[in-house]
């Protein structure tokens, strides 16, 4: 009780004494710290992983006073509260005596083709009549967005098979729409198929084929190339156009085949539209589905988002190959970061004089650090691509110029860019745990008869490995993230094919390839259809962050493992 | 336990009976001429002649800061780590001066091995750490490393605590195992000279009395050199003992005789705990 008392009598001397304002300050550091980072993913996480949702579709009347009166079917996005003052000056036309503030939503209508637009702004106040009609149905298309209609009819080669005049669900509205989930279950099995065919099957006859072209050119450059070879050339030329013209042959019947079937949808303006079947990824009934439809058709989403190649602009699809691209360039940065950063950081401690030059060294690689990485994007373009990317060029692809092949940005010089964007923080982290070493280990191994190299590369360097993957840590959280320089030195919107394929030699180390990072640049501001790639801004930011803390959870496992395996450190 | 204490009566039973020992009648295997050592500036060796004679125990005592070890580490070379160390004069190992332009210092330390005051086991298995030596020296033979590390722990009185274990990391030993692992482990490449510095000063009295019993069984095979801060452990140990005194090698003799008689005031104000 006494030193409650005494407790509210103190100075502001005594409480500052005392510490707790210091405590209050680090304990609110760190919970302003907490809050930002977890608001930060709580953000991007909802917003973009609510994007893949299947929303209810509603129908209802739209009826701006004065206006005439039409049918919407759409998905609400957002709402707003604005102004009518606000409205007005943008050119709606408000009676007289409105209120001062409406909601106004966003909705997702689709149909871009019938209506010029897929997604437009409603007053809510002025909807009316809404329901959400299980027949109406919403169905994604491989180019054009969604559509949103009431099935009509199912044809097969210009034939009816199964149609209905039913708005609602009756018996021969859902049997049409059992043959048109049929149908299209047919459509992608085949989609596949011609897929398969064209990326993969004639990608590497066409790569077979421009390989001989090479050849043939290269023996062209050299005067090597006599009419037999010609003559070898041409056969094995002619092989691969044969084995082409059957797959043309099988694409074309393929093509033929995935055509066969249409249907026709009527959408709200009350027109009928005929759409092929295979123009469609899927189809389905968001109002009509229970909750654990939605689940299921979510994790599908989700799957089709991480694995798919993007449609349209990437504003649909996946980012399969983004994903591929951050990893892939990743791996291999680190790849060649880690020994260039630890022979260094080696001969900085180990074996050159610690003297002046030394100390001037270490200042200028840490002050690399700080170097903004557009920097070291200029660098890589400069020296990396233009000059060091035409000499190799010049040297061993004359055959290819003048396309190039080095000479221009790719997964090779974007890693090498960013492995010396990170190179410092492997060197500052290794030296710093070569200087940890005890020294009586080191003296235990030289005293053994080991010479000081063997010393390094048995005893310290292992035992120096947990703090070397520190540095790997600390780099990779920083490679991964990093967009600017990769503009600039071989990361691409659309790359047609992977970085690591079928074709020798599997790597294709000069080829360009997507980013995450860059990913989201692109989607969010040099998308053409802003509203449809926002959610997706969202969750590609997600998904990057999660591979971050992917990679650099693998190495701090590592890193973990090795301190377990080395903990005599406190000796 | 019973084991060890039947031991330490045997060593000290030897000890006593000893005749005093005539360092003119030893093989010489280590000589120093005229040793002086600068750190820098400050001279820490004040022209130190002696002999370590062979298969015998050598004792280095004195105060700290007299130079003992940095002698110590003179005979292996361990000096030149330290940047700001410079040497004059000649250590002769058997007939050969190991300060002689193109000495090997690899292979000097090969055969001049050395023992840490911290026991300072690698990170590795206690197998790899006896075999370390080995492989330094291109043995990659599974059974030759299997016989030598069964040989080197039997040596350092280690086998049979062990020999269960061998494949587990050696940071999970106690300090006197540890310690005794060091020794097998140098006693492992087969030196001639074995230098221990103050090897049991961070033990246990049990494991020091185990690294005792087992420096006078290793004088069978090896020259030692010993540096301690106990005399008692001097006067158990030895045979020759030498006492030095701010860089200077005050007396050297058989270690009965020094610590019965010395014959410098310095020596016996010291081991009569006058100063130090």
């Amino acid at each position: 009780m006494s030193s409650e008392i005494k407790m509210e009598k103190k100075t502001v001397s005594e409480w500052v004494k005392s510490g707790d304002p210091w405590v209050w300050l680090n304990a609110g550091a760190v919970a302003i710290s907490v809050i930002m980072v977890v608001g930060l993913l709580l953000l991007i996480a909802v917003r973009g992983l609510g994007h893949f949702w299947p929303a209810d579709v509603m129908q209802a009347t739209y009826s701006l006073p004065g206006e005439k009166a039409y049918t919407v079917a759409a998905e609400r996005v957002e709402s707003v509260d604005v102004t009518s003052a606000q409205l007005r000056e943008a050119g709606v036309n408000l009676p007289e005596n409105e209120d001062a503030i409406l909601q106004r939503t966003l909705l997702k209508m689709g149909n871009r083709d019938v209506y010029g637009a897929d997604f437009g702004w409603v007053l809510d106040k002025y909807l009316s009549d809404i329901k959400t009609p299980s027949m109406l149905f919403a169905a994604e298309r491989h180019e054009w967005g969604n559509l949103y209609g009431y099935l009509k009819s199912v044809k097969n080669d210009g034939q009816i098979i199964s149609q209905t005049n039913d708005l609602t669900e009756t018996d021969s509205s859902l049997a049409t729409w059992a043959a048109f989930e049929k149908s299209i279950e047919r459509a992608s099995t085949i989609h596949e198929d011609i897929k398969e065919i064209e990326k993969s099957e004639i990608g590497t006859i066409n790569y077979a084929l421009e390989r001989i072209r090479l050849k043939q050119r290269r023996l062209e450059l050299s005067g090597d190339l006599t009419p037999a070879v010609e003559a070898d050339l041409a056969v094995e030329r002619s092989v691969h156009d044969a084995e082409y013209a059957v797959l043309q042959e099988k694409l074309a019947v393929l093509y033929q085949a995935i055509n066969r079937d249409s249907f026709t949808v009527q959408v709200m303006d009350g027109t009928l539209h005929e759409v092929q079947v295979s123009k469609i990824v899927h189809a389905f009934r968001p109002n009509a589905m229970g909750v654990t439809a939605k689940l299921g058709f979510y994790f599908n989403k989700v799957w089709e988002f991480l694995t798919d190649d993007p449609r349209e602009a990437n504003t649909e699809g996946g980012v399969f190959p983004a994903i591929f691209g951050t990893v892939m360039m990743v791996l291999l940065m680190t790849v060649l970061v880690t020994p260039f950063g630890v022979v260094a950081a080696v001969y900085l401690r180990e074996y050159a004089t610690q003297g002046i030059v030394t100390r001037i060294i270490r200042i200028a690689v840490n002050n690399l650090a700080g170097v903004p990485s557009i920097v070291y994007g200029v660098f890589g373009l400069g020296f990396f691509i233009y000059f060091l990317g035409s000499g190799i060029d010049e040297a061993f692809f004359p055959e290819a110029l003048p396309s190039p092949t080095f000479g221009t940005g790719g997964l090779m010089w974007a890693s090498i860019t960013l492995a010396l964007l990170t190179v410092p923080v492997v060197i500052v982290a290794t030296e710093e745990g070569l200087s940890r070493i005890p020294r009586n280990v080191r003296e235990g191994s030289l005293a053994l008869g080991a010479t000081k190299a063997e010393t390094l590369w048995r005893v310290v360097l292992p035992m120096a490995s947990p703090a070397i993957m520190t540095g790997v840590i600390l780099a990779v959280a920083r490679a991964a993230g990093e967009v600017a320089p990769l503009m600039l030195v071989g990361v691409v919107k659309l790359a047609p094919t992977l970085p690591l394929d079928g074709n020798y030699p599997f790597i294709h180390l000069d080829q360009k390839f997507m980013h995450l990072g860059f990913h989201i640049y692109d989607v969010g501001f040099q998308s053409p259809n802003v509203e449809a790639a926002r959610p997706l801004v969202y969750a590609t930011a997600f998904l990057l962050v999660m591979v971050i803390a992917l990679l650099n959870l693998s190495a701090v496992t590592i890193r973990n493992h090795l301190r377990e395996k080395y903990k005599s450190l406190e000796m | 336990m019973s084991e060890v204490k039947t031991h330490s009566i045997d060593i000290s039973a030897m000890q006593r009976s000893q005749q005093a020992l005539r360092i003119e009648d030893e093989k010489v295997c280590l000589s120093v001429n005229d040793l002086h050592l600068y750190y820098g500036e400050k001279e820490a060796l004040k022209g130190i002649d002696m002999i370590i004679p062979e298969k015998k125990v050598t004792a280095f005592i004195g105060p700290s800061g007299c130079g003992k070890s940095t002698l110590l580490r003179c005979f292996n070379r361990m000096n030149d780590l330290v940047d700001s160390c410079r040497i004059t004069g000649e250590i002769n190992l058997h007939d050969s001066n190991i300060y002689a332009k193109g000495t090997d210092v690899a292979e000097l330390r090969r055969r001049v091995g050395m023992v840490f005051q911290k026991p300072n086991p690698f990170p590795k298995s206690i197998y790899e750490n006896v075999a370390y030596g080995l492989r330094i020296q291109g043995i990659n033979k599974k059974r030759i490393l299997d016989e030598t590390v069964e040989w080197a722990l039997r040596s350092a009185a280690l086998w049979d605590e062990v020999k269960d274990r061998l494949h587990e990391s050696a940071l999970g030993m106690s300090g006197g195992q540890q310690q005794r692992l060091v020794i097998a482990r140098t006693v492992a490449v087969k030196p001639e000279v074995l230098l221990l510095d103050e090897p049991a000063s961070a033990l246990d009295p049990i494991s020091t009395l185990k690294i005792e019993e087992l420096i006078h069984e290793l004088k069978k095979d090896f020259t030692i050199a010993i540096v301690t801060h106990n005399m008692q452990q001097a006067a158990r140990v030895s045979d020759y003992t030498a006492f030095m005194y701010i860089g200077d090698l005050v007396e050297f003799g058989d270690t009965n005789t020094l610590f019965t008689n010395p014959s410098k005031q310095q020596t016996e104000d010291y081991i009569t705990g006058r100063y130090g």
